[in-house]
């Protein structure tokens, strides 16, 4: 029964314990330099990264509270990678601030929470992860301390989340009264499609819209992620959109399978709208954090698409892609980063002529840019592939047509980025960025997994084989 | 009527007007005022259905400290209303009329579940709102979502105190 | 033998075969009321009078002496000054706000006399959770008393409200821990249940240690929480004139001055009840003869009898200790208070399960 407990809890334990190691550093009285604090967490998310791979179970906990399974333990393990990444590029940035432990803190609880989240059956357990997920966020957004746009992205993000947290409450709360269960087992026999319970399950779907912000809750998207600092931007773009994307998937195919039929049209009509509103937006942004931001709206849009196939590729497919998303966009970000971190350049007239003066960072952004615009030997590519593939099973050519307009429209921006990257001419460029050990190591990883993911035809039908069908 | 009823119905009308009233005040103090109102109102309606201890918890939480924080905040800022932003009168009547179509949607959609329409409330009975089953239920069923509760005001806790911080 | 119980039940049962039972209850709704506002009244009267003897004792002078014997219709004759006063309200204040504060401090007041029993079976509501009711409703006079500071529209009154609000948020908690702190020892929140549970012995002999140290902690944080000296930064006359009720006069400062001390009666009432059996006679042990004798002196007796000493003492510390600074107050909650009372809370509830208490 404990052994039971430590190992099906594995996931959130640890987080814990690295938690509460940190919190005690912070509160002891050793003063460690920011360096080393930098290593040992790097190398406690490490081993807890690795240790995800180990000792895995099926089962549930705590009556109907807890519950984890292996695309559970795959999809945690995906996090887990993101949060490593997002650590070690975040180093450039954190050298010389001020608050290194609590950004490792607030960090590991909204890992934390969305490890709850997913894991939850209960849509009390649901909540309260997506809380811990958020509201340590909006603390972390606001680290850039003396910077008001920081400020301003934190309010932003919190007004938003909270605002979002009310409607999934009043969602909840009205489908408690419905059908007097909140626990995930439970709830699929007691929906009968009624009026409330489609009202109330409309207001769930627009709390989760809000956190994976898709278009008409997005509003919040661009804003925070330009005032929020890079590291924290690529941490809400990529793990925490893609532990939301993992729960959406689970719960809308699970849980909310008799209102089958509404979420559909939901689905289809919010894809359509966010694909073209954020690929629209994504042409006139200047600076590459704005443009990097309708760029994963538009992206969310494509995910839709994949989940609304309602069948077992859509879960796969889902899952593949934001597999491969991490990787891509952390790269993107990572580039990002370094600039922001070094020189404080984030335009993208900034970025012309990139490629005189850091060549390999310009080749990484670049594959980066072309595996987030879907051209074929990257892993985006076959992200969207079979995302679309998963969708077209509907039957519906009108979203795949107006989702292969789109890609060409992304494929536009992207270009036109990566063509300033390598053949504009820039009177005063990016000077030459020295990265550290960790940065490279970051950037390693990311293009190593953009090839890898894409060329192993073994990790998609690993990921299929263990979604659960529809 | 019995008196719970013509208590349920003086609790409802008293929680609503103070809610508009919340809305409508100009001044933001008088807004948190109403705000406490509301709370009474909404403590009345859990002793109605027997919950004691949630009616003290609503209160000493809401009505007692974070309403006091609120009116800190707000008294502090000096606001009143020279300081109250103009609005568009196009945003203002856009306002009513989408958030006149949602109450309209959630009123019809009400009237017609089946579920819970002809249903009364248990009035006076029902023992889960007592302390002693509300806490053997927090510390057995619901001990995760406990635990995962703390954790949250803890990382808030420490935000909060980075944020505070910066000088 | 007379008793307070013998009256209340005689009248209940008075009019429960008189009138019907809507109409005996409005009546004896009717009946509380009264009382409650006499109470109010001769309170006010006694402890104003109370708290001037005791500092002139402290300060080795008479006090009021003139009017009635020894001086004791004094305060009398102030309320009638008070009443005759005229009530100004400032030209820049909320009027409405203003003339609401006094009445809302008041009523908060009142309501938490509901559970409190003042002798034996003498209660006006034996409510499950009366413990946790009075920590809520006195958490409840900040209100007022913000509401008093910011309506007033003057510098003074808001900077001693705030305090005010700072002061009782924080040393609530700490009030809060002491009080469960004895509710685990009980295992109850109705107080006539702990009341009960001091049958053979007060918790503050029965529980050791941990019960002497929330006691302390108990009289520490009520006493800041009814804003009296040596926490009485709210009204810092030296700073503040007279914080956040400086623009009151007449009946709205009578209110103020009078809830202040009810607030004082009401809190140490509760800290008689937790700690000191309520109304409980003082037993000993096998002492049959002298606990027979302590069970003739009636409850009330020794209710009041109880809480005028805690009063006492709480007029002592005024008169003995210097105002503390804000960030002395603030330190000494956070850093001392609140961690010694959870600790102390825990301690409490290792000697609650192994049963360490007689």
């Amino acid at each position: 029964m404990l052994n039971d407990f430590f190992i099906l809890m594995k996931f959130e334990l640890l987080p814990a314990v690295i938690f509460f190691v940190l919190l005690f550093i912070k509160v002891g009285t050793a003063e460690l330099s920011n360096a080393s604090i930098i290593r040992l967490a790097n190398i406690l998310l490490f081993i807890n990264l690795v240790a995800g791979f180990f000792y895995n179970k099926d089962g549930g906990m705590f009556g109907d509270m807890f519950h984890t399974n292996a695309l559970i333990v795959l999809q945690k393990s995906i996090l887990n990678l993101g949060i490593f990444i997002v650590s070690l590029q975040a180093e450039a940035w954190l050298r010389t601030h001020k608050h290194v432990i609590e950004f490792y803190l607030l960090l590991l609880s909204s890992l934390m929470g969305m490890f709850f989240m997913i894991s939850g059956a209960n849509l009390l357990m649901f909540y309260l992860g997506l809380e811990l997920a958020t509201i340590p966020l909006a603390a972390l957004a606001n680290f850039d301390l003396e910077k008001r746009k920081s400020s301003e992205a934190a309010m932003k993000l919190i007004m938003s989340s909270a605002f979002s947290s009310g409607l999934l409450l009043f969602g909840i709360s009205l489908m408690y009264g419905t059908t007097g269960t909140l626990g995930f087992a439970q709830l699929p026999a007691l929906l009968n499609g009624s009026n409330l319970q489609v009202f109330a399950f409309v207001l769930l779907f627009a709390g989760f819209a809000f956190k994976i912000s898709v278009v008409p809750f997005h509003l919040w998207t661009a804003d925070v992620y330009e005032g929020a600092p890079v590291p924290v931007t690529s941490f809400l773009s990529v793990v925490s959109k893609g532990a939301f994307i993992f729960v959406f998937a689970s719960v809308l195919y699970t849980v909310f399978k008799p209102l089958a039929d509404t979420w559909y049209h939901m689905l289809f009509l919010l894809s359509v709208l966010t694909m073209v509103i954020g690929n629209l937006f994504a042409l006139r942004q200047q600076n590459i954090k704005r443009m990097l931001a309708f760029s994963s709206i538009a992206q969310m849009g494509f995910i839709l698409i994949g989940i609304s196939g309602s069948s077992q590729a859509g879960t796969a497919s889902a899952v593949y892609f934001v597999l491969v998303y991490v990787f891509t966009n952390l790269a993107a970000f990572g580039v990002v980063a370094l600039v922001s971190a070094q020189t404080g350049k984030e335009d993208i007239t900034d970025y012309k002529g990139f490629h005189a003066t850091n060549p390999v960072l310009a080749w990484v952004l670049a594959i980066a840019l072309f595996s987030l615009a879907g051209v074929p030997p990257t892993a985006g590519f076959f992200g969207k592939f079979f995302l679309i593939m998963a969708g077209a099973a509907k039957q519906n050519y009108w979203l795949i047509t107006i989702a292969a307009l789109n890609m060409i429209v992304s494929l536009y921006y992207y270009l036109n980025l990566v063509k300033a990257l390598f053949m504009d001419a820039n009177a005063s460029p990016v000077p030459k960025i020295t990265f550290g050990v960790y940065a490279k190591l970051a950037i390693v990883i990311c293009i190593a997994g953009m090839v890898l993911s894409g060329l192993a035809s073994v990790v998609y039908e690993y990921i299929y084989n263990l979604s659960t069908g529809f | 009527m019995s008196t719970s009823e013509i208590l349920f119905w003086f609790l409802s009308v008293l929680a609503l007007f103070s809610a508009i009233m919340v809305l409508v005040s100009k001044n933001p103090i008088h807004s948190v005022l109403w705000l406490i109102v509301v709370f009474f109102a909404i403590s009345g309606h859990y002793l109605l259905l027997n919950a004691q201890f949630l009616a003290i918890v609503n209160i000493i939480v809401y009505a007692g400290a974070i309403m006091v924080l609120f009116l800190f905040v707000i008294m502090l800022m000096n606001l009143n209303k020279e300081t109250e932003p103009s609005r568009n009168i196009w945003m203002k009547f856009s306002g009513v009329i989408s958030g006149g179509l949602l109450l309209w949607i959630f009123v019809s959609a009400t009237r017609s579940a089946g579920e819970i329409v002809g249903k009364t409330a248990m009035i006076k009975e029902g023992s889960i709102g007592l302390i002693e089953n509300l806490g053997k239920v927090l510390f057995t069923q619901y001990a995760l979502p406990f635990e995962i509760s703390s954790v949250l005001f803890l990382s808030a806790m420490v935000g909060a105190v980075v944020i505070g911080k910066k000088q | 033998m007379f008793s307070l119980e013998g009256i209340t039940d005689a009248i209940y049962s008075w009019l429960n075969s008189t009138f019907n039972p809507t109409i005996a209850l409005l009546i004896e709704f009717a009946i509380v009321v009264v009382c409650v506002i006499g109470l109010f009244a001769v309170l006010g009267l006694v402890l104003v009078f109370m708290e001037r003897k005791v500092s002139a004792y402290m300060q080795i002078r008479l006090g009021p002496n003139r009017v009635g014997f020894k001086g004791s219709m004094q305060t009398m004759a102030d309320t009638l000054k008070l009443v005759l006063k005229e009530g100004l309200v400032p030209d820049g204040a909320d009027k409405f706000l203003f003339n609401l504060a006094p009445f809302v401090v008041m009523i908060v007041a009142m309501l938490i006399l509901a559970p409190i029993p003042f002798a034996r079976n003498f209660q006006m509501w034996d409510i499950n959770i009366g413990v946790l009711y009075v920590t809520a409703v006195s958490s409840l006079s900040v209100i007022g008393i913000l509401m008093a500071g910011w309506s007033s529209n003057n510098k003074y009154s808001l900077l001693g409200a705030m305090r005010s609000g700072a002061q009782i948020v924080s040393y609530e908690l700490s009030a809060g821990l002491a009080v469960l702190s004895i509710v685990v020892l009980t295992g109850s929140l109705q107080l006539s249940d702990i009341v009960n549970s001091q049958q053979d012995g007060w918790w503050i002999f029965k529980g050791h240690i941990p019960a002497i140290i929330s006691f302390v902690i108990f009289i520490i944080a009520v006493t800041a929480e009814t804003n009296r000296a040596p926490f009485d930064l709210a009204e810092a006359e030296s700073e503040l004139t007279a914080g956040f009720h400086t623009e009151y006069s007449g009946m709205r400062f009578a209110l103020f001055f009078l809830a202040e001390y009810v607030n004082i009666f009401i809190v140490c009432s509760i800290g008689a009840i937790l700690f000191l059996g309520g109304w409980m006679p003082f037993h000993i042990g096998n002492w049959e003869a002298f606990n027979h004798v302590m069970d003739f002196i009636p409850s009330s007796v020794w209710f009041f009898g109880k809480v005028f000493f805690l009063i006492f003492l709480i007029m002592w510390f005024r008169w003995t200790f210097p105002r503390l600074r804000i960030d002395q107050l603030l330190n000494l909650e956070w850093k001392y208070l609140l961690p010694i009372s959870m600790f102390n809370l825990l301690l409490m509830t290792l000697m609650a399960i192994m049963g360490w208490y007689f």
